[in-house]
């Protein structure tokens, strides 16, 4: 199916998380926050969030950065053809089990090479807005990932979908879940609301943007 | 559904959740609304409908709380956009409350399932047969709390109407109805305190209005600025003021002291004199600041009765003072009929008697005091208060301390030793009737239960008594400091208005055991508007705005079928 995005191939993976890798040249499709699935049968899926994308180093790209000029078929080819893949990072947040969402940790990770999709809106529609957003606290558990930024970006594409599902109070709902779950943390909280008021404030401009467009 | 979400549900009138507390100490609980939604007073209950008990018991103080003190630091709304600063302000700041545990009673049937059921339950705790009960164990962590409603406080103070249940007042946030039992009330001697101008003269009238209506129990005012009986003019508004009598024109006996009275520029419906063989040397000693008095009056007192009985008084006004005459030998010696003479011959010191002399001529020269006196007025005020009639014994022109102590304390004597010996009877298997109680209204109480003369006077042995002769007393005063600790630890219920001095308040509470709760809610009282019942004759304390006294007020009291008092509640239908 058209909407069905595979944007790699699973590389490695643990109970919390897993890595998967891309080309150069599908780098476009996955982005930071994007909430993704792994089909491991017909009944089972695993869902997690983009938290990290690392574009590793070979020897021909330091050869060709420090040469004098870089032709354009040597860049073609580097992006196209260049055997070291973008490792895309990801928090497992659920998973789904003949139709019904979970927001436990999977009970076994995906394996190798397991083909990895961008959930589709309905897709996130239907996770995000399960049982009480309980997937909430597996991204705050990991102090050392960039908890502000991948909440902010996450609640940024959640927000846009449930909206659209016609289900606006669904981002007011998550902000209180989010406040209650790190209201003990208290620099913490006050970063990510700081990312989310970016949000506020971006849409906000947006709007009156639109508004003055016409 | 976060926490939050989910303690927002609707869940009736709820305004909190206990988060801890002790039976020794005060309940403390988190509000889920606004603190301003809630007052220092508001009676609440704690505890669900399925839960085996409900607690009763009242705020006594708010707590702005943060759960990190960060929170409430920070000024959120220039940080965060108005709607995250909302989000974050409902989950870290909130008000916390601390509750008295006081009573607590099994919940009865649902009124809305089981009407029937919930209305004969009702009528077993009004007749006491399942009554509110002191809170001996405390409520479940998270037991919701939320503001009483009409029923609970009908449960707990009474029903307006049934049974000696009237109505003293509202409860402060929703207006229900709070009712103290009369019957109750009387059974032991009561006080009503509050700074001038807090509204304690009306606040007396509207609990006198209710016990004459009442009709169970007989009431003596000893009317000292002429307030009660007749109709008057409110000092600060102007309005006019209907006194007991134009209201209850055959039940109350207007009486005025002195053959002459007159009360407002209206004749009495009779009036007092004291006879001279009534005074005891007892009476006089009551008198001791007032005349400044010496030492020495109380052997001269005593010496005076010795020689005369009963008429001591007239014979010892009749004696001359400084009158001598020549004896025998020429010199001058005492007259036969002087103080002096009579001083040496029972061998009292001369001067000690002229001198008493001397300050007795107040009561001599009193106008009220009269060798025979006209009719028999003491016997016609106990056979008014006999039959079911009510007494207002006003001063008239006679409002210093000196007449006001003087007669106030020897008809008080006279009536509880009638009150007594009729007890007695009744009580020794002659057939007597019961007496009817009675309740003696004084006012300016201090000055009659002062730490000097509470000993000495009639009323602080009916305060100590009880009800043991059927007597008791209602004492109305702005200075309860200045009243005897023993008599202010024997009344049985307290009402007061707004109390400023520090010791006023701590004489109020003497002897409770949640004083230190309630003492700030007793300075914070609103004037003329709000007044603390607590003690005997109310289950537990309570704060009230209390019931105006207007025609409102009348129209309730006398035609209470056509009341124009609405109570809205959904329990309408159960007569709530």
């Amino acid at each position: 199916m058209a909407d069905h995005i595979e944007i790699g191939r699973l590389l490695r993976s643990e109970t919390t998380g897993f890595v998967f890798g891309c080309k150069l040249d599908q780098i476009d499709s996955p982005s930071f926050g994007a909430l993704v699935r792994v089909r491991m049968d017909d009944h089972y899926q695993i869902f997690g969030l983009i938290y990290d994308i690392q574009v590793q180093d070979d020897g021909l790209v330091r050869q060709l950065i420090t040469s004098d000029t870089l032709a354009n078929e040597a860049w073609l080819d580097t992006r196209g053809n260049r055997t070291v893949p973008v490792e895309i990072g990801v928090l497992a947040l659920g998973y789904m089990l003949d139709g019904q969402v979970s927001h436990l940790l999977p009970p076994r990770p995906p394996l190798s090479l397991d083909e990895i999709f961008l959930c589709t809106p309905a897709e996130i529609a239907a996770f995000t807005g399960a049982g009480r957003m309980g997937y909430l606290r597996h991204v705050l558990r990991d102090q050392d990932k960039p908890v502000e930024e991948l909440l902010a970006a996450h609640l940024k594409q959640a927000r846009d979908v449930q909206s659209a599902a016609g289900n606006p109070a669904w981002f007011e709902a998550a902000l209180e879940e989010v406040i209650a779950l790190l209201k003990d943390d208290y620099p913490t909280l006050m970063r990510v609301l700081g990312a989310v008021d970016e949000l506020e404030l971006a849409r906000d401009r947006q709007s009156e943007l639109n508004g003055r467009l016409g | 559904m976060t926490d939050q979400q989910r303690s927002n549900t609707p869940k009736t009138d709820q305004i909190g959740i206990i988060t801890g507390g002790s039976l020794k100490n005060n309940l403390q609980a988190r509000l889920t609304v606004p603190s301003h939604e809630v007052q220092e007073g508001a009676f609440v209950v704690a505890g669900g409908e399925k839960d085996r008990w409900l607690f009763y018991g009242l705020i006594t103080d708010l707590r702005l709380e943060a759960h990190d003190p960060r929170y409430a630091q920070e000024d959120l709304g220039r940080r965060l956009s108005p709607r995250l600063a909302g989000l974050l302000r409902a989950q870290t700041l909130y008000t916390s409350a601390e509750i008295t545990n006081t009573l607590m009673m099994e919940p009865g049937p649902d009124p809305l399932e089981d009407p029937e059921g919930y209305e004969t339950w009702f009528q077993s705790v009004l007749t006491e047969s399942v009554p509110p009960q002191p809170a001996k164990t405390v409520p479940l962590h998270h037991a919701p709390v939320r503001l009483a409603r009409a029923e609970d406080i009908a449960l707990i103070f009474g029903k307006e109407g049934e049974k000696a249940f009237f109505r003293l007042g509202d409860t402060l946030e929703q207006g229900h109805p709070v009712c103290v039992n009369l019957d109750r009330l009387v059974q032991r001697s009561a006080g009503i305190f509050g700074a001038t101008g807090t509204g304690k003269s009306f606040l007396t009238r509207v609990i006198l209005a209710g016990l004459i209506q009442h009709d169970k129990t007989a009431v003596l005012i000893f009317d000292m600025h002429n307030e009660y009986g007749p109709d008057d003019i409110a000092s600060d508004t102007g309005l006019h003021v209907p006194g007991l009598k134009g209201k209850f024109p055959t039940k109350v006996r207007m009486v005025g002291l002195g053959r002459n009275a007159t009360i407002r520029g209206a004749r009495p419906d009779y009036t007092l004199e004291v006879a001279e063989a009534d005074i005891t040397p007892e009476d006089v000693l009551l008198l001791a600041q007032e005349l400044n008095l010496r030492d020495t009056t109380a052997t001269t007192l005593d010496a005076l009765r010795a020689s005369f009985h009963g008429t001591w008084f007239s014979e010892f006004k009749k004696m001359r003072t400084n009158a001598f005459v020549p004896g025998d030998d020429g010199k001058l010696e005492p007259a036969p009929d002087s103080v002096q003479a009579w001083a040496e011959s029972v061998g009292v010191h001369g001067s000690a008697a002229e001198a008493l002399h001397s300050k007795l001529r107040r009561l001599f020269n009193a106008p009220y005091i009269v060798e025979q006196p006209a009719a028999n007025a003491l016997q016609q005020m106990i056979d008014n208060l006999d039959n079911g009639q009510h007494v207002v014994l006003s001063f008239g022109d006679y409002e210093t301390d000196l007449d006001y102590l003087f007669v106030s304390n020897l008809l008080t004597r006279r009536i509880r030793e009638v009150w007594e010996k009729r007890t007695n009877d009744f009580r020794g298997g002659k057939g007597a009737p019961e007496p009817r109680p009675l309740v003696i209204a004084v006012e300016e109480a201090h000055k009659l239960l002062n730490r000097e003369m509470a000993s000495q006077t009639s009323f602080s042995t009916i305060a100590r008594e009880m009800r043991k002769y059927y007597v008791t007393l209602l004492i109305i005063d702005q200075r309860p400091s200045q009243i005897y600790d023993e008599v202010m630890s024997q009344l049985g219920t307290r009402i007061t208005g707004w109390l400023g001095d520090s010791d006023d308040i701590a004489a109020v509470l003497t002897g409770l055991a949640s004083r230190d709760a309630l003492r700030g809610m007793l300075a914070r009282l609103q004037p003329k508007e709000e007044v603390l019942m607590l003690g005997w004759g109310v289950p537990m304390p309570i704060v009230i705005r209390s019931r105006r006294y207007d025609n409102v007020f009348w129209e309730e009291l006398l035609q209470p079928k056509t009341s124009s008092r609405k109570t809205n509640t959904v329990f309408d239908g159960l007569d709530f």
